[in-house]
């Protein structure tokens, strides 16, 4: 890099001597040092290895001369070049803020024109308007002097939508007076027009000129008048609507109540005035949408509510005077209060009026939400523009206007006595069901259970058919308070008196039973439990009642189901809010719940046969096998072959038993029971067993008994009992077993896919229950 | 319905005469709004909101009640499956204070004795209006043997105390009875003779 620097004139090697020390790695100095002749002799060498570099370097940079001349020559060349091209680009420059100049100059006066474009027009605009405002004037006076209502209002409108600047303006001209004077006269029209339409609509009304009312109705908006207009089209509306109303009411208070639809007749008055004024909105409503613009029919329909609300309340009146509403209602009040009231009143006198409110209501609900329906669809056309803000205003408006209408009001107040009223008829209907229990031979079931359910349908159908989803949703708590206490109460109760056994226990029971059922009776007054039955009768209600509780259990699930396709139906027609589904579903999975409730009372019911009628009686039968002995030799075994000393006679005790539940009890039921005692027979068996002792053919004897027994349950149960079995079945191969080390072939490794339900202590313990196994090759088992 | 993701769901039923707070303070417990203005409620409402206490996810679902009388039919009805209620007042009310032992009377009529009972003064934040002073509603409660907490729905003050100690209340009482539940199921397939008082009128 040094040497490709070093400046090119100065001659090459000449004069190395003095400067070589910045080129040379020797310095003179050193190399007038050395002495040595191979020193010496490596410094030439050195030297000149470096002079040969330099040499190198010296002639590429000669090499470069030519090349550095001939573009030297160049440049000079193009000096003169240079010079032209300024004065050009010097020149260009002017041009281009010249022309810079120019086009500003130029937009300038285009947006001098525009402005002058703009104003143009708007002179013409004026002209026109200020034109259109004399035409009004003069066509207002002709209008209204031929009665052409409908020109005249539309010219006020014209004048109307006019700029009031351009009024101003038109006054501050030269012709100010006249167009001052002609503007008073238009004002004066407008007073005038204003209080001709608004006379003649009265007159029309009055007359109930539906043409002439639609006429004039239709001016209004022209002059700026809307609320007017409707509120005064609303007032004719209403008369119509107050009028049929009152012919209706009279047409009731005159009905024979032996009329077909006398029951119902306050609802039916109800629909009609419904439907008469959805007949209204329905026919009037392409008017105010045309004429009044969409968005108007909430005002219109506020005004109709306040006549329907002064009607319902008189249809309500005289509903509550002549069914005696509130009357029946204190009574029920009353006769819930006091429990066993001489004066209550009977549940069957409330069905119709219950019927009639949920009716009542049903129209009401329906009514509402067809004109929500048509509200929301109105407005909806109306703001489609509109901000979040005024949308919500007017959803706002609604909810006020149908939350707080009179009507919903009343109808709120009818439902809250009717549910009191329902629950009430609910539930004295069941105790009448439950005191009018009947049992049929050959039914499994008896009638109360049947009979409840239908009532507790019945009221949950009635409260449904009410399409409110908050007095449905109370009927569902209801009817699952009902089921899951009162209802619960009555077979729990029965299931306590519990299940007559036969044997010594025949007499102590007895005695509990009668004092369980005097105390209950004692408790629960309404409910007649006949007295003290005798055993068969005991035996069978106790069966009855298990199969009752199953019935109910499944009973409710059915019901669950059956309301929840139901209120689907009603609220895909657009019933209740958006709270409605949720209020259902938990109200449901409530009353889903009491299902388990009566799964569990099954549960012990069938615990408590088991504990009481079952287990007495296996038990003396399981323990006959302890006087049977099984440590035998080949003489006694042959003879237990041909008389069975205790498996076939168990076997028979045990179908003999059964009978009797397998008639009394459903299937499932039943098999439930068997299972139970399968249970039993197996824990059962185990025990006797662990307390006798085992010859080799005893334990074969034993291995053949068990079989038996398996095989005769596996028919009696589609449960698999062969777990049950396990314990007992792995008892009976070791007490088969040749010698104890024998059990090692299926012990441990050698277990193959059986799975051993016995601790190596228990089976040590089976082991040793045969006499012939020595306890010391026992306990050297490695287990 | 089993596999959702709880360990424990309380029904929470809010009682209290009409416009002493009861849908703002639902609001502002499971939504975290005041909304001024709030109309009078129409029958029942109800809201869920799930908490998490000690890492146990707690679901409640709040049913908040109409006070108007006409309503009150309907609301009764959801009183017996309510495991917790809040009776709501509204401290610069003379009128909703007074009413208190009607409601008692309701909820003696018509709740499981087993439910626990709040009593709440609601709108603290209008303190100069107060008609109830703090100690007759504690002397009340305590005469009552009920919880008491004095709440501002508008400032949040106290909303999410009332909730979240009331589930924790709701989980301690849930887990005594489970285990007073063990204790009397007898054991399976020992033929235990059953003792059907301590069974019933389990929910």
């Amino acid at each position: 890099m040094a040497a490709a620097a070093a400046p090119g004139p100065r001659a090459p090697g000449g004069d190395g001597g003095g400067s070589s020390s910045a080129s040379s790695s020797l310095s003179m100095e050193r190399i007038q040092s050395l002495t040595d002749l191979s020193d010496l002799e490596a410094a030439y060498g050195r030297l000149c290895e470096e002079e040969k570099v330099v040499q190198g370097e010296l002639d590429a940079l000669l090499e470069q001369q030519s090349t550095i001349e001939n573009k030297m020559v160049a440049l000079h060349r193009m000096g003169p070049n240079l010079q032209l091209i300024e004065g050009d680009a010097q020149q260009l420059a002017g041009m281009i803020t010249f022309t810079c100049n120019l086009a500003e100059n130029v937009s300038s006066k285009v947006r001098q024109l525009d402005l002058a474009k703009n104003r143009l027009y708007q002179a013409i605009q004026r002209a026109d308007d200020i034109l259109d405002l004399k035409f009004c004037m003069d066509g207002v006076q002709t209008a209204l002097r031929n009665e052409d209502y409908e020109q005249a209002a539309a010219h006020i409108h014209r004048y109307l939508s006019l700029d009031k600047s351009v009024i101003e303006l038109s006054r501050q001209g030269k012709e100010g007076g006249i167009i001052d004077a002609n503007l008073k006269l238009l004002q004066e029209a407008e007073q005038r027009l204003k209080t001709i339409v608004t006379e003649k609509f009265d007159m029309a009304m009055k007359q109930g000129d539906l043409p002439q009312v639609e006429r004039f109705f239709k001016i209004f908006p022209l002059l700026g008048l809307h609320e007017e207009g409707l509120s005064k089209f609303s007032e004719y509306l209403c008369k119509q609507v107050a009028s049929k109303a009152e012919e209706n009411l009279l047409l009731v208070m005159g009905t024979d109540m032996s009329d077909r639809r006398a029951a119902v007749i306050f609802a039916d008055t109800l629909t009609l005035l419904f439907e008469g004024i959805a007949r209204i909105v329905e026919t009037h409503q392409p008017i105010v949408e045309t004429y009044y613009g969409p968005g108007r029919l909430y005002t219109l329909i506020k005004h109709l509510q306040v006549e329907c609300d002064r009607q319902v309340e008189k249809v309500v009146d005289n509903f509550i005077k002549q069914r005696d509403y509130h009357r029946q209602f204190q009574q029920v009040q009353n006769s819930m209060m006091r429990s066993s009231s001489a004066e209550k009143i009977e549940p069957r006198e409330l069905d119709p009026i219950l019927t009639e409110v949920t009716l009542m209501n049903a129209r009401s609900e329906l009514y509402l939400r067809f004109i929500k329906r048509r509200i929301i669809s109105d407005f909806e056309v109306g703001d489609s523009m509109a901000s979040e803000e005024v949308k919500q205003e007017h959803q706002k408006y609604l909810d006020k206007l149908l939350n707080n209408c009179l009507l919903s009001r009343t109808m709120q107040e009818l439902i809250g006595y009717y549910i009191t009223m329902e629950e009430y008829f609910m539930r004295e209907t069941v105790n009448k069901a439950v005191a009018m229990d009947s049992y049929e031979k050959g039914q499994l079931t008896s009638s109360m259970v049947d009979d409840v359910f239908y009532i507790v349908k019945k009221c949950i159908g009635r409260a449904l058919s009410s399409s409110s989803i908050d007095c449905l949703c109370a009927m569902i708590n209801h009817s699952t308070t009902e089921l899951e206490s009162d209802f619960r109460e009555v077979l729990y109760n029965k299931l306590k008196q519990g299940f007559p056994a036969t044997t010594f226990q025949d007499f102590q029971r007895g005695v509990t039973s009668a004092v369980s059922i005097m105390h209950s009776s004692l408790q629960q007054g309404k409910f007649d439990t006949k007295g003290i039955e005798s055993t068969d009768e005991a035996k069978q209600s106790f069966l009855v009642t298990l199969n009752n509780v199953e019935v109910c259990s499944e009973n409710i699930m059915t019901l669950k189901k059956t309301l929840e396709s139901d209120c689907t139906k009603l609220l895909s027609q657009g019933f209740g809010g958006e709270q409605a589904q949720a209020k259902i579903d938990s109200c449901l999975s409530d009353m889903a719940a009491v299902s388990n409730k009566f799964r569990d009372l099954l549960q012990e019911g069938l615990n408590e046969l088991n504990s009481t009628a079952i287990k007495p009686q296996v038990k003396p039968w399981i323990n006959l096998f302890l006087s049977v002995s099984h440590n035998i030799e080949e003489e006694e075994f042959s003879d237990y072959e041909a008389n069975d000393p205790w498996v076939q006679q168990f076997i028979v005790n045990l179908e003999q038993q059964m009978t009797e539940f397998k008639v009394g009890l459903s299937p499932v039921i039943y098999d439930t029971l068997t299972g139970l005692m399968t249970s039993l027979i197996a824990i059962e068996l185990e025990k006797v067993l662990l307390k006798s002792t085992f010859s080799r053919l005893g334990g074969l004897q034993f291995d053949k008994e068990l079989r038996s027994l398996i095989a005769y349950l596996t028919t009696v149960t589609t449960w698999t009992i062969r777990d049950k079995f396990a314990r007992l079945s792995q008892m009976a191969t070791i007490l088969n077993l040749e010698r104890v080390t024998e059990i090692l072939d299926y012990w441990g490794p050698n277990s193959g896919p059986l799975t051993w339900r016995l601790t190596p202590a228990e089976v040590r313990q089976v082991l040793a229950l045969r006499i012939d196994f020595r306890s010391e090759d026992i306990k050297r088992l490695r287990l | 319905m089993s596999m959702e993701d709880y360990d424990f769901l309380f029904k929470i039923v809010l009682i209290g005469n009409a416009g002493v707070g009861k849908t703002c303070l639902v609001r502002r417990f499971t939504q975290g709004l005041f909304p001024p203005g709030q109309g009078a409620t129409i029958g029942v409402d109800f809201m869920i909101k799930t908490v998490e206490i000690n890492g146990e996810k707690v679901k409640l679902q709040i049913w908040d009640t109409a006070g108007q009388e006409r309503f009150r039919s309907i609301t009764q009805s959801y009183y017996r499956s309510a495991n917790a209620l809040i009776l709501t007042y509204d401290i610069t009310c003379e009128e909703s204070f007074r009413c208190l032992p009607e409601w008692l009377r309701e909820i003696e009529q018509y709740a499981s004795n087993k439910v626990i009972t709040v009593l709440v003064g609601n709108k603290i934040d209008l303190a100069d209006k107060r008609e109830v002073s703090q100690q007759r509603a504690a002397e009340f409660s305590e005469a009552q043997d009920m919880y008491y907490l004095e709440t501002s729905a508008k400032e949040s003050d106290n909303v999410e105390k009332l909730f979240l100690d009331l589930a924790c209340r709701l989980i301690s009482e849930a887990r005594q009875n489970t285990l007073v539940n063990n204790v009397a199921s007898p054991l399976p397939g020992e033929g235990k003779s059953i003792s059907y008082l301590t069974c019933c009128n389990f929910n």
